[in-house]
C-alpha cells in the first residue's frame, strides 16, 4: 500500500522541487539538524505554555467520575427502542459519509483536472504566462476550503440552508473535495501522458482527450483513493453530528448533555462498528489495488480488479440509497432563499472585525492553538509509533508457534485499541479528560493526541507493512535476530515515513483544535464558538482568517521539513 | 486497462431515482410542508433529555394540531444557536426559547411575537455550587459571591440563561468579572456537566439551573459530600414562547392569536391537558411580555451575546 504514503504526501501543500543550491550532503544534514533543534524547542515551549510541569495537571479526585463512565462500558443500553434508534442513526451517519464522499469525488475530479499541470501545459491557444497563472489560480482556490474544518463549514451552511440534509453533505464534500482535487491532480500528472498527447495531436478536443486518454489509466488509483477518503468521511460525519447534523454524533451530543453513560456507550459501540467496517472495506480495496500495481510492474499488464468493480457498484447503490435515506434534495442549492440568507450572512460578516483583545489578543489565541496542536502531535507521534509496530502484520519469521500466536494477539489487540481511539470523536475525549485533568490547554491537547494516535498509529502500521522486504530478508538470512532486524532494518526504513505522517497529521490537528475548543480548551476554536453563538459573524470571520493563516503556515513549515528529509 | 463498469453505475443511478420517490427516514427536517399542506413547525432549545423533549413536544403538537386545524410538526435541534438560526430562517415558526435565545431570536426577527410562558418561568433561579474541598462557604446574598474571586469557575452552555447569562449578571453585581477567576472560566456545555465537573474538583465552583440541581440532588446523581449549593439567586424570567411574525400570513389571519389562546387555555381540564402540563412541569401557561426579558437583554449586550 505504498499508495497511501504518496497520497498523504500529496494531501499537504504543493511541494516545489527540492532546491538545487548547495545540494551537498553536509549542508543537508546541517539543515536537518537545524530542523530537529527547532522541533524540539517548539515542543518544549508548547508543553510549558500548556502547563506541563506546573504541578497541577492531573487530579485524582475526579477518577471516580471517569471510572463511572468506563464501568458503563460493560452495560450499554440495550433495550429494543434505543437499539432501533441507534441503528437508524448509524445508517444516517453512513449516508452522510457516502454522499459527502460522492460530492468530494465530483469536486475532486473537476478540480483535479483544472489543478493538474497536464491540463494547463497542453493548451495550444494560450500563452505560457497565462497557463501558469491559471494553474496557480486553480491551486490557490483549493487552499481555503482545506483550511476550514468541516464543523465550521457545517455551521456556515446551517445558516444558509437551515435544517436540511444538504448541510452535512456540503460540509463534508467541500473540504474533502479540495483535498481530493489536490491528490487527483498529482495522480493525473503522474499518469503517462502519451495516449493523451496522441489524442490531442490527432485533433481531439482537450476535454475529450482528457476523458479518453488520461482518465482511464488513472482511474483505479483515483477510485482506491476515494475509498480511503470514505473512511475519513465516516469519522467526519460523526463529528458533524455533534453540531446538529443528525446521526450518531447528534445522539451522542444529546446523551452527553445529561451524562447518560449507558446510552453513550451504545452509541460509541455503533460508531466503532461503523469505523471498523469502513476501515476494513477501504483497506481491502486498497491492498487489492496495491497488488494490482505490483503485478503490472512485473509486466503482467493491468487487469480489471473484480473487488474494485464490485466495490464501485456497491458504492453507486449506496449513493442512491443514501440520497433516499436522508431525503437529499439538491434543488435547495439554487433556491432564491438560500442565496438570500447566504448573502445576508456575508454582508453581516463583512468587514471582519477584531474582538476586544485587538490584534495582540488574536496573536495570543493563535499561539494557544499552535501550542495545543504541537503538544497533541508530539504526544500522538510517540504513542502512534509505539502502537504501530505491534499493530503491523507479523513477518513470517522462524519464530516459535507460541511466539507467533502471541504476536498475532498483540497485533489484533493494538489494532482494536487504535480503532477505538479514532472512532471516539475528540470533543468526547476532551470532556472525559476534564474529569481527571485541570482545565486549560492540556486536556484539549491530550484529547486531540488520543484521537490522532488512533489515526497515526494505523497509518504508521501500514507503512511498516509496506517496507521493502528485501533488506529485512537479507538481514535475517545473515542470521540476525528479530530484534536486530527491527533495530537496523525496520526503524531506519520506517522513520522518515513516520515523520512524514506526523507532519501531515499536524496540519490536520491544527484544524481540529476547533472541535475541542467547544468544551473550553481555549484558543481560536473556543473564541470562534463563542462568536458564532453570539451571531458575531464579523468577529468570526477574523478568527476564521487567523485559523486559515495558521493552517497555511503549518502547511508550509511541514512541507519545508519534509523537503529537508528527502 | 480496467474499464469503468458503466452499466453498474447506471443501475445505481436508476436505483437512486426510484428511491427518491419514497419517504426519507433519515431526513432531519422531514421536509416540512413539501406537499403543499399547511404545517406549523414548532421547536425548542435542546436544554434537557431529548427523549423528554420529544415526549413533551409531540404530545403538545398533537394537541395543538387538533385545536388549530393545521398539521403541527416538532423539529428537534441539537444546538441553542441552531434553534435561533432555524427560527430566523423560518424553518421553525413557533419556538419555546430560553431567556437569552428568545431575546436573540427577537433581535434577529423584527416583529416576532412573545406569546406566553409557563407559570414557573417567571420565578426562575440559578444555583451556585462549590466543591466541598474548595473552602467556599454558603452565602446569604449576592454580594457574598465576591468570595468566588481567585477560584476556578465553570458556566454551563455559553448561551444558557440560567447556566451563564444570569449567573454572570449576579457575579458582576458582586464585582466579580471573568478575569477575577483563577484561569479562564469553563463552559461545560450543560447543567449536568457543570455539577459533575465541580463534584470532580475540576472547577472549584459553578452555576446551573436550580431545577436541574434539585433533581440531581433528589435522585442522588451527585455526591453532596463533594459538591454543595452555596447560593440560590433572586428570581428572573426565563423560558417563553416566541412566534414568527408571518404565521398569520402563512396559516391564515388570526392564527397567532389562536395559538396564544390555545396555549393559555390549557388548564388541565382533560387528560391530554393534564399530561401536557405534567410533561412541562407547569401549572398553566400564562401571558408574558417582552419587558420581562429587558434585564437579560441588557446583560446579553454587556457580554457581547447580542449584535
Amino acid at each position: 500500500m505504498t499508495t497511501t504514503v504518496r497520497w498523504e504526501a500529496a494531501e499537504s501543500t504543493a511541494t516545489p522541487p527540492p532546491p538545487r543550491r548547495g545540494g551537498g550532503t553536509s549542508w543537508r544534514s546541517h539543515r536537518r539538524r537545524g530542523w530537529a533543534l527547532l522541533i524540539v524547542a517548539a515542543i518544549v515551549v508548547s508543553a510549558v505554555a500548556s502547563g506541563v510541569g506546573s504541578g497541577t495537571v492531573v487530579k485524582a479526585e475526579g477518577a471516580g467520575s471517569l471510572l463511572d463512565f468506563v464501568a458503563a462500558a460493560v452495560s450499554p443500553r440495550l433495550d429494543a427502542g434505543f437499539l432501533a434508534l441507534t441503528g437508524t442513526e448509524m445508517v444516517t451517519t453512513l449516508a452522510y459519509a457516502v454522499l459527502g464522499t460522492a460530492l468530494s469525488l465530483v469536486i475532486g475530479l473537476i478540480g483535479g483536472v483544472l489543478g493538474s499541470q497536464t491540463w494547463w501545459s497542453s493548451g495550444v491557444r494560450s500563452g505560457r504566462g497565462r497557463r501558469l497563472a491559471g494553474w496557480m489560480f486553480a491551486r490557490a482556490v483549493l487552499v481555503v476550503p482545506r483550511g476550514i474544518h468541516e464543523v465550521v463549514w457545517g455551521l456556515f451552511f446551517l445558516v444558509v440552508f437551515g435544517i436540511d440534509p444538504i448541510v452535512a453533505v456540503l460540509a463534508i464534500g467541500i473540504p474533502f473535495g479540495a483535498v481530493t482535487a489536490k491528490v487527483f491532480s498529482e495522480l493525473l500528472d503522474e499518469t503517462g501522458r502519451k495516449p493523451y498527447t496522441a489524442l490531442l495531436a490527432a485533433g481531439s478536443g482537450k476535454w475529450s482527450a482528457m476523458l479518453y486518454g488520461l482518465l482511464p489509466p488513472a482511474l483505479p488509483d483515483l477510485i482506491s483513493y476515494s475509498f480511503y477518503r470514505f473512511e475519513c468521511a465516516i469519522r467526519s460525519a460523526a463529528i458533524l453530528g455533534l453540531v446538529g447534523a443528525g446521526g450518531l454524533g447528534f445522539q451522542l451530543a444529546l446523551s452527553f448533555q445529561t451524562l447518560r453513560y449507558h446510552d453513550i456507550w451504545t452509541l460509541l459501540y455503533a460508531l466503532i462498528v461503523l469505523s471498523v467496517a469502513a476501515d476494513y472495506w477501504s483497506s481491502l480495496v486498497r491492498s487489492a489495488r496495491a497488488r494490482g500495481r505490483r503485478r503490472s510492474r512485473n509486466g503482467d499488464g493491468m487487469r480489471r480488479d473484480p473487488l474494485l468493480t464490485v466495490s464501485l457498484a456497491f458504492g453507486a447503490v449506496l449513493i442512491g440509497f443514501s440520497t433516499w435515506w436522508v431525503g437529499l434534495d439538491v434543488s435547495v442549492m439554487w433556491s432564491g432563499e438560500a442565496w438570500r440568507f447566504g448573502s445576508q450572512l456575508l454582508s453581516q460578516a463583512w468587514p471582519p472585525s477584531l474582538g476586544d483583545g485587538g490584534f495582540g489578543g488574536l496573536l495570543r489565541l493563535a499561539g494557544v492553538t499552535l501550542a495545543m496542536s504541537i503538544v497533541a502531535i508530539a504526544l500522538a507521534f510517540g504513542l502512534g509509533a509505539l502502537f504501530a509496530v505491534p499493530a503491523s502484520t507479523p513477518a513470517h519469521g522462524r519464530d516459535h508457534r507460541a511466539a507467533r500466536a502471541l504476536r498475532l494477539v498483540a497485533m489484533l489487540g493494538s489494532r482494536f485499541v487504535l480503532v477505538v481511539l479514532r472512532a471516539i470523536p475528540p470533543p468526547v475525549w476532551a470532556l472525559l479528560l476534564l474529569f481527571v485533568m485541570y482545565p486549560g490547554i492540556l486536556p484539549g491537547a491530550v484529547a486531540l493526541a488520543v484521537y490522532t494516535t488512533g489515526v497515526l498509529g494505523r497509518l504508521m502500521a501500514e507503512s511498516v507493512d509496506n517496507l521493502d522486504a528485501r533488506p529485512l530478508r537479507a538481514l535475517r538470512a545473515h542470521g540476525a535476530s528479530e530484534s536486530t532486524v527491527f533495530c537496523y532494518g525496520v526503524i531506519p526504513a520506517a522513520a522518515p515515513r513516520f515523520v512524514a505522517y506526523g507532519l501531515y497529521r499536524w496540519e490536520v490537528t491544527i484544524r481540529e483544535t476547533v472541535v475541542v475548543g467547544v468544551v473550553g480548551s481555549g484558543g481560536l476554536g473556543l473564541v470562534l464558538h463563542h462568536q458564532i453563538n453570539a451571531f458575531d459573524y464579523s468577529g468570526a470571520l477574523t478568527t476564521l482568517a487567523a485559523l486559515i493563516g495558521l493552517t497555511l503556515a503549518v502547511d508550509l513549515t511541514s512541507a519545508a521539513i519534509r523537503r529537508s528529509l528527502r | 486497462m480496467p474499464r469503468v463498469p458503466l452499466r453498474l453505475i447506471a443501475l445505481g443511478a436508476i436505483t437512486m431515482l426510484l428511491a427518491a420517490c419514497g419517504a426519507a427516514p433519515g431526513d432531519p427536517s422531514a421536509s416540512a410542508g413539501s406537499d403543499g399542506e399547511q404545517v406549523l413547525t414548532i421547536g425548542a432549545i435542546p436544554d434537557q433529555d431529548p427523549q423528554v423533549l420529544q415526549r413533551q413536544f409531540s404530545t403538545l403538537s398533537e394537541y395543538l394540531g387538533e385545536k388549530l386545524g393545521v398539521e403541527v410538526r416538532y423539529v428537534p435541534v441539537t444546538d441553542y444557536t441552531a434553534s435561533v438560526t432555524a427560527f430566523q430562517r423560518g424553518d421553525l415558526q413557533l419556538v419555546f426559547f430560553g431567556g437569552l435565545t428568545g431575546v436573540q431570536a427577537r433581535a434577529q426577527v423584527p416583529g416576532a411575537v412573545t406569546l406566553a410562558q409557563r407559570d414557573i418561568d417567571a420565578e426562575f433561579h440559578s444555583v451556585f455550587v462549590a466543591n466541598t474541598g474548595s473552602g467556599i462557604e454558603p452565602i446569604d446574598d449576592v454580594s457574598g459571591l465576591r468570595q468566588l474571586a481567585g477560584h476556578s469557575f465553570t458556566f454551563g452552555s455559553d448561551t444558557s440563561t440560567s447556566g451563564r447569562v444570569m449567573p454572570q449578571h449576579f457575579l458582576l453585581q458582586a464585582g466579580v468579572g471573568v478575569d477575577d477567576f483563577s484561569g479562564e472560566p469553563g463552559y461545560s456545555g450543560s447543567h449536568d456537566t457543570t455539577a459533575k465537573l465541580v463534584e470532580a474538583g475540576t472547577y472549584d465552583a459553578g452555576a446551573l439551573n436550580s431545577s436541574v440541581w434539585d433533581e440531581l440532588v433528589e435522585t442522588g446523581k451527585v455526591d453532596t459530600s463533594k459538591v454543595r449549593e452555596i447560593f440560590r439567586t433572586p428570581p428572573f424570567h426565563d423560558y417563553h414562547w416566541v412566534a414568527r411574525p408571518d404565521i398569520d400570513e402563512q396559516l391564515g389571519d388570526g392564527m397567532t392569536d389562536k395559538i396564544r389562546k390555545t396555549l393559555l387555555d390549557i388548564d388541565g381540564s382533560d387528560a391530554t391537558e393534564k399530561k401536557i402540563l405534567r410533561l412541562f412541569e407547569a401549572g398553566s401557561f400564562v401571558p408574558t411580555e417582552p419587558g420581562n426579558y429587558a434585564k437579560i437583554e441588557q446583560v446579553a449586550r454587556k457580554l457581547g451575546l447580542l449584535h
